[in-house]
């Protein structure tokens, strides 16, 4: 692969002093950039690390009475530091893809073996607290490593900490959930910017949203709903309004804070529609879902994608909704579905009017 | 992936490190456990099974006693007014039948005495209505699992459909109890190892 290629040398002629450490990582991460360095051999080597996992798991679950049980530990244990020092000894010699494979294979590894002693004494009621253990085993491996790899594993296993406290509705305090989650998001983010690997932020900040999801299920008010949709709007405007003080961290972030915090505010949005019953407070709850889609376009639509998107789709559904709530009722199926299809029309006109704009003057800022 | 490492461990330390740590913790947890199979106090328990599967740890057996119902009539000392969660210590005496049964319960601690066994409950949530605790609080121990071989719950479950199947369990001096061997019709079926 070229990108290992690339890597070594680059390492060569670091420690040569041919080049400086930081152009060294600048480069490489041009090379990261481009829309080809999607590496296969990097996903199968994942993907084989998961499959092997899956199989010790399994090994645990099929209870497998063949083989003593204390046997079965001392191996799980043994595969824990097979994979480790594995790893350790592939990142001293420079492959660190495949290292970053046995890293995964020990973390999971880890969790069949906590599994397994909860089979051996017969333990209930610790789904949550086991998970718990797992994912601060998984944690205290991706700082050790400084590993990627496993900092992407502490992300879902964060997800699977907090499912297995709503899901186990008897034993669990489920309250624990209001700051666990955004406990194990600070601390995902902090891996993230530790060890470099950029995609697993969307973990964090997916669990952030979820989190937000959770307060409202646990308080279910128009309240509660109303202050998540200021807090994502709030949030959103510090992230994305160029004269805020938060704006440069946010960007330095890339596309992701101002996204997420927008997502929330939409979230929020929808959520209220289903607290507002009155047809006076729904027309007002309209008006502000629609601002709230033309703000985001116009403030984020030239630099953030994602956030178009989203005010598109939230433009197009509230006029819909606001389309049937109204004269729905009052014109017929049929009726609906032209104006319906008028309505889509428009926007659509609109949205590539849009995307031409900004696509000019993508072209214009370039020039 | 990081090229620059201006604060890290050198790998195999790392490795050494990582894997000595979950070992143990691994260890502590088997330990905790084995320690209350080696010298916890002896009870037996009535037991009413059925049987789902867990797709992680293989088929099991849930467990129910008879002290998983605790009457409002044997708590003794203060409930906290307001409900909410609480554990409750659970004073258990063996019957006539060399089965032990619940005499007392409280939401404080239950002294030591001779000839019974104190059992504290997992945490549970309650409500207090007008008149108080409800009349019977349903509580879980952490005894309420037994993991089988694939295919071999059946067997225990028709049992349980007879009501012929026994639990012997060992207690910690801090009342956590841990499954010691499973009685059916009288006979020992699965017997603990301590590892």
């Amino acid at each position: 692969m070229y990108r290992g290629r690339l890597e070594r040398d680059l390492k060569l002629w670091t420690a040569q002093g041919l080049i400086d450490e930081p152009v060294a990582s600048r480069l490489l991460k041009e090379y990261d950039s481009r829309p080809s360095s999607f590496s296969l051999g990097r996903v199968l080597m994942i993907i084989a690390a998961l499959l092997v996992s899956a199989a010790v798991l399994l090994l645990v679950a099929a209870n497998w009475e063949a083989i003593p049980r204390l046997v079965r530990l001392i191996g799980i244990v043994g595969v824990i530091w097979g994979a480790y020092l594995a790893g350790g000894l592939l990142i001293t010699r420079g492959a660190e893809r495949l290292a970053a494979a046995f890293l995964v294979l020990g973390t999971l590894a880890f969790g069949g073996a906590i599994a397994l002693v909860g089979q051996m004494y017969h333990l209930s009621g610790d789904t949550f607290q086991a998970m718990l253990v797992w994912f601060a085993g998984a944690v205290v491996a991706a700082v050790l490593f400084r590993s990627g790899a496993v900092t992407a594993i502490a992300g879902f296993l964060a997800f699977v900490v907090a499912g297995a406290d709503w899901t186990a509705s008897y034993n669990t305090n489920e309250m624990v959930l209001l700051w666990l989650m955004p406990v194990m998001a600070v601390i995902i983010i902090l891996l993230v910017r530790y060890t470099g690997a950029d995609r697993v932020r969307h973990l964090a900040y997916l669990l952030l949203v979820t989190w937000l999801a959770f307060i409202y299920s646990e308080y279910e008010t128009p309240t509660t709903a109303i202050t998540i949709a200021a807090f994502g709007a709030v949030a959103y405007l510090l992230a994305a309004v160029p004269q805020s003080p938060l704006h440069a961290v946010a960007r330095s972030a890339g596309a992701s804070p101002a996204f997420y915090s927008y997502l929330v505010l939409i979230v929020g949005l929808l959520v209220l529609h289903a607290e507002f019953d009155d047809i006076g407070d729904r027309l007002f709850l309209g008006i502000i879902t629609l601002a709230a889609a033309i703000a985001g376009i116009a403030l984020s639509g030239k630099e953030n994608g994602a956030v178009r998107y989203l005010g598109y789709a939230t433009f197009a559904a509230e006029t819909l909704y606001l389309a049937s709530e109204t004269i729905g009722s009052i014109i017929g199926t049929s009726g609906f579905f032209l104006v319906s299809g008028l309505v889509v029309a428009l926007i659509a006109w609109g949205v590539i009017a849009l995307e031409r704009r900004f696509s000019q003057a993508e072209t214009k800022a370039e020039a | 992936m990081t090229t620059s490492r201006f604060f890290s461990l050198p790998p195999l330390v790392a490795a050494i490190v990582a894997a000595a740590l979950q070992t143990a913790v691994l260890g502590y947890m088997v330990e905790s456990r084995a320690s209350i199979l080696r010298s916890g106090a002896d009870i037996k328990l009535k037991t009413l099974p059925v049987d789902p599967r867990d797709l992680l740890r293989g088929d099991y057996v849930i467990l129910s006693y008879s002290i998983s119902t605790i009457s409002k009539s044997i708590i003794t000392g203060q409930a906290p007014a307001a409900g909410g969660r609480a554990r409750l210590s659970v004073r258990l005496k063996p019957g006539t039948d060399t089965l032990w049964t619940a005499t007392e319960a409280s939401f404080g601690e239950l002294a030591p005495a001779e000839g019974s066994v104190v059992m504290r409950t997992l945490p549970f949530d309650y409500y207090a209505g007008v008149d108080g605790l409800p009349e019977t609080l349903f509580v879980n121990y952490g005894i309420e699992r037994y993991y089988v071989p694939e295919g071999e719950g059946k067997v225990l479950e028709d049992a349980r459909n007879q009501e012929e199947l026994e639990v012997e369990a060992r207690v910690s001096d801090d009342g956590t109890p841990q499954i010691a061997r499973l009685i059916l019709r009288g006979e020992p079926i699965y017997d603990e190892p301590l590892y």
